[in-house]
């Protein structure tokens, strides 16, 4: 299948007093067209700035430095004033984490929605109002031509999210980017809210690309999951096989972390200890090595490659984990390497870094 | 209007009255008290007694007021001491006449002036040009108007000698330079609020969506940046009315504009009564008016705001 976006070598920096922070460093990214991929990773990890980086969205002090961003054929990142304009919210759009803050207060929804395809050459200024309901509709807001004439305090949280959904399709964009769309909303609204992106994706085969810190959203609609650690990808292949055999330590670790509803009781949930690096002093070697149980010599020096560990699935680490024990085993018995498990290590079993990412 | 807005304004406007009242009852009082008259006796003491016993002078202070609060609800201040034979309310209106046609235009310069620095200095933060409009705007308000107006006069004169607007007042092409002169200062303020709001406001996630919907710089900055900025910014919007309107003394002295300024200076001096009590009335008014006018705005700039 063509790639509608690929992202290569993308390095975004931001040059703060106390030095370099490399946010995103060195990612390669490939959406397919009508594809669902699914970025994870915990806060700091870049996947939001990667994200901003393909809308050229990046807010000061930041900066592209490296990599190529090609959009269907076409240099994104060689792209001037007007033709960017003319990409975003067009070609590909973007919705963002907090609906509440994300429209503008003093402008009606519908308007907000209007105008986002009237700045574009898709849909005539009469189209452009009159698809304003049917795309009301299409996220389930009920009673479209009123709300449509609605202000964003009258709207509920999912509501404003589902009205920066349809905001985001109004100009059927080929990629539709989600960042962290649900995180915001209270669970049911998460669910509905997942559900309609699935189903968008499905009805108008727009491609989505799905960050977030939940490994349970990204199995319910992601065919395709990356996963980012310090701002580069540890591991990425198919959602499925992803699952099945996670092949990085990071993303074994993390799917690990999550309690199961099969599991025995008293047994102990497994953390990561330790805190995600400073971005502006990454440790040598693999970045993980400081928080990692499987360490190897190596580990410590040198960076390892993205290595192909099965037909389509990759992942950034020396230590081959094909040995490691089936997800239903007593996770108790698996680390290869023990940890200093009983040494007061910092252990965060908070929602970013292990439990919930 | 929405009926809620229409009641609330309503009620504001009795209120202004009810200020309007107690304000002109204060002043009254405050200027009756301070000793001295309008009338030098030393020189001319039987005149100076006439004169008292014509304008009621002579009578307790009680009779006074309640003659003075009999006139004020007919719309009667009565007679100008200094200016004899002339009644106060016709003379205050005529001068607020003059104070307010420049007033509305130094305010049109006050408003475009302090836009246009304020959103280009947010947009362009931390470029000279940010620096050279924000440097120019400490210029703008700690310069005194004296000097300023003087510069503006001479520079006017320079460069088109034989033009009339340069100083005076009667003429259309008059009214300009002194609006810059009196709007400026006031510009300056807004300009630096603007920018200080408007910063404020292109970090917003919302912003952030605009730039994502792919709109112009041009729709994200005006329609969606600007006018959530202004909500802050009109909040200075009755003191600045009200004060623009009712001049600078120095303004006035210098172009030679027959306007309200002067007479809160004058009219106390000259223990004018009927002038003092009916420009501090005006004041009053104007202060309540501007307000209310202010706060109408909001529920406009604002969906969120509503008056029930």
């Amino acid at each position: 299948m063509p790639a509608i976006l690929e992202v290569k070598g993308l390095k975004t920096q931001f040059l703060v007093r106390g030095g370099v922070v490399r946010a995103v460093d060195g990612i390669d990214l490939r959406v397919n067209r009508g594809e669902t991929v699914g970025i994870v990773g915990e806060s700091g990890s870049g996947k939001s700035m990667t994200a901003l980086s393909i809308l050229r969205l990046v807010p000061e002090p930041g900066k592209i430095v490296e990599g190529s961003i090609t959009f269907d054929g076409r240099d994104v990142l060689a792209m001037n004033r007007d033709e960017l304009r003319k990409f975003r919210g067009n070609d590909v759009s973007m919705i963002f984490q907090d609906p509440m803050s994300s429209l503008n207060p003093v402008l009606k929804v519908g308007y907000q929605i209007e105008e986002a395809m009237k700045s574009h050459d898709r849909f005539s200024a009469e189209e452009s109002k009159s698809r304003v309901p049917m795309l009301l509709r299409r996220v389930r807001i009920p009673d479209a031509d009123r709300r449509a004439k609605e202000f964003p305090h009258q709207f509920s949280g999912g509501m404003r999210q589902r009205a920066m959904i349809a905001m985001g399709l109004s100009n059927e964009p080929d990629v539709l980017i989600a960042d962290e769309p649900t995180t915001a909303l209270d669970v049911t609204v998460q669910a509905q809210i997942l559900q309609q992106l699935r189903d968008l994706n499905r009805e108008l085969g727009t491609a989505i690309v799905l960050i977030t810190h939940n490994m349970a959203v990204v199995a319910n609609i992601c065919t395709w999951v990356v996963v980012m650690y310090a701002g580069r990808v540890v591991e990425q292949g198919p959602t499925a096989e992803i699952f099945r055999s996670p092949q990085h330590p990071y993303t074994w670790s993390l799917l690990r972390s999550i309690p199961r509803i099969d599991e025995k009781l008293g047994g102990k949930l497994l953390t990561i200890s330790g805190l995600p690096p400073d971005l502006t002093n990454l440790p040598p070697g693999c970045k993980f090595h400081p928080r990692c149980r499987f360490t190897v010599d190596r580990c410590f020096t040198e960076e390892p490659d993205l290595f192909n560990v099965g037909p389509q699935h990759e992942s950034r680490c020396w230590v081959q984990m094909d040995n490691v024990p089936d997800p239903d085993s007593d996770l108790r018995e698996a680390p290869v390497v023990p940890l200093e498990e009983d040494a007061g290590a910092l252990v965060i079993a908070g929602e970013e870094s292990a439990a919930a990412v | 209007m929405s009926r809620g807005t229409a009641i609330y304004g309503a009620r504001r406007l009795l209120l202004v009255l009810g200020t309007a009242f107690i304000v002109s009852s204060v002043t009254f009082l405050a200027i009756h008290a301070l000793p001295g008259t309008a009338f030098t006796c030393e020189k001319n003491p039987a005149g100076c007694a006439h004169q008292n016993a014509v304008y009621g002078l002579n009578d307790p202070l009680f009779i006074q007021y309640r003659t003075f609060l009999w006139n004020l609800i007919h719309g009667d201040l009565g007679y100008s001491y200094i200016n004899q034979g002339t009644q106060v309310v016709p003379l205050l209106l005529r001068e607020a006449g003059a104070s307010l046609l420049l007033g509305l235009f130094a305010i049109v310069v006050t408003i475009v002036v302090g836009l246009i620095i304020g959103v280009t200095a947010a947009v362009r933060q931390n470029t000279w040009l940010d620096y050279a409009l924000s440097s120019f705007v400490v210029f703008g308000y700690s310069i005194p108007s004296f000097v300023l107006a003087t510069f503006i006069i001479i520079l006017t004169g320079i460069a088109l000698p034989n033009w009339a607007g340069s100083i005076g007042w009667g003429a259309p092409e008059q009214i300009p330079i002194p609006a810059i002169a009196l709007g400026l200062p006031y510009a300056a303020v807004v300009a630096r609020l603007v920018r200080a709001s408007m910063l404020d406001v292109i970090r917003q996630d919302y912003v952030r969506t605009a730039w994502a919907k792919g709109l112009s710089s041009r729709v994200i900055i005006v329609r969606h940046a600007l006018r959530n900025a202004l909500i802050p910014v009109i909040t200075i919007g009755g003191p600045l009315v009200t004060a623009i309107i009712t001049g600078s003394v120095v303004i006035e002295t210098i172009f030679g504009i027959p306007g309200l300024g002067k007479e809160f200076v004058v009219s106390i001096t000259t223990r004018d009564y009927g002038i003092v009590v009916g420009l501090y009335t005006f004041y009053a008014v104007l202060v309540g008016l501007a307000n209310l006018g202010v706060d109408l705005l909001y529920p406009v700039l604002d969906p969120r705001i509503r008056y029930a």
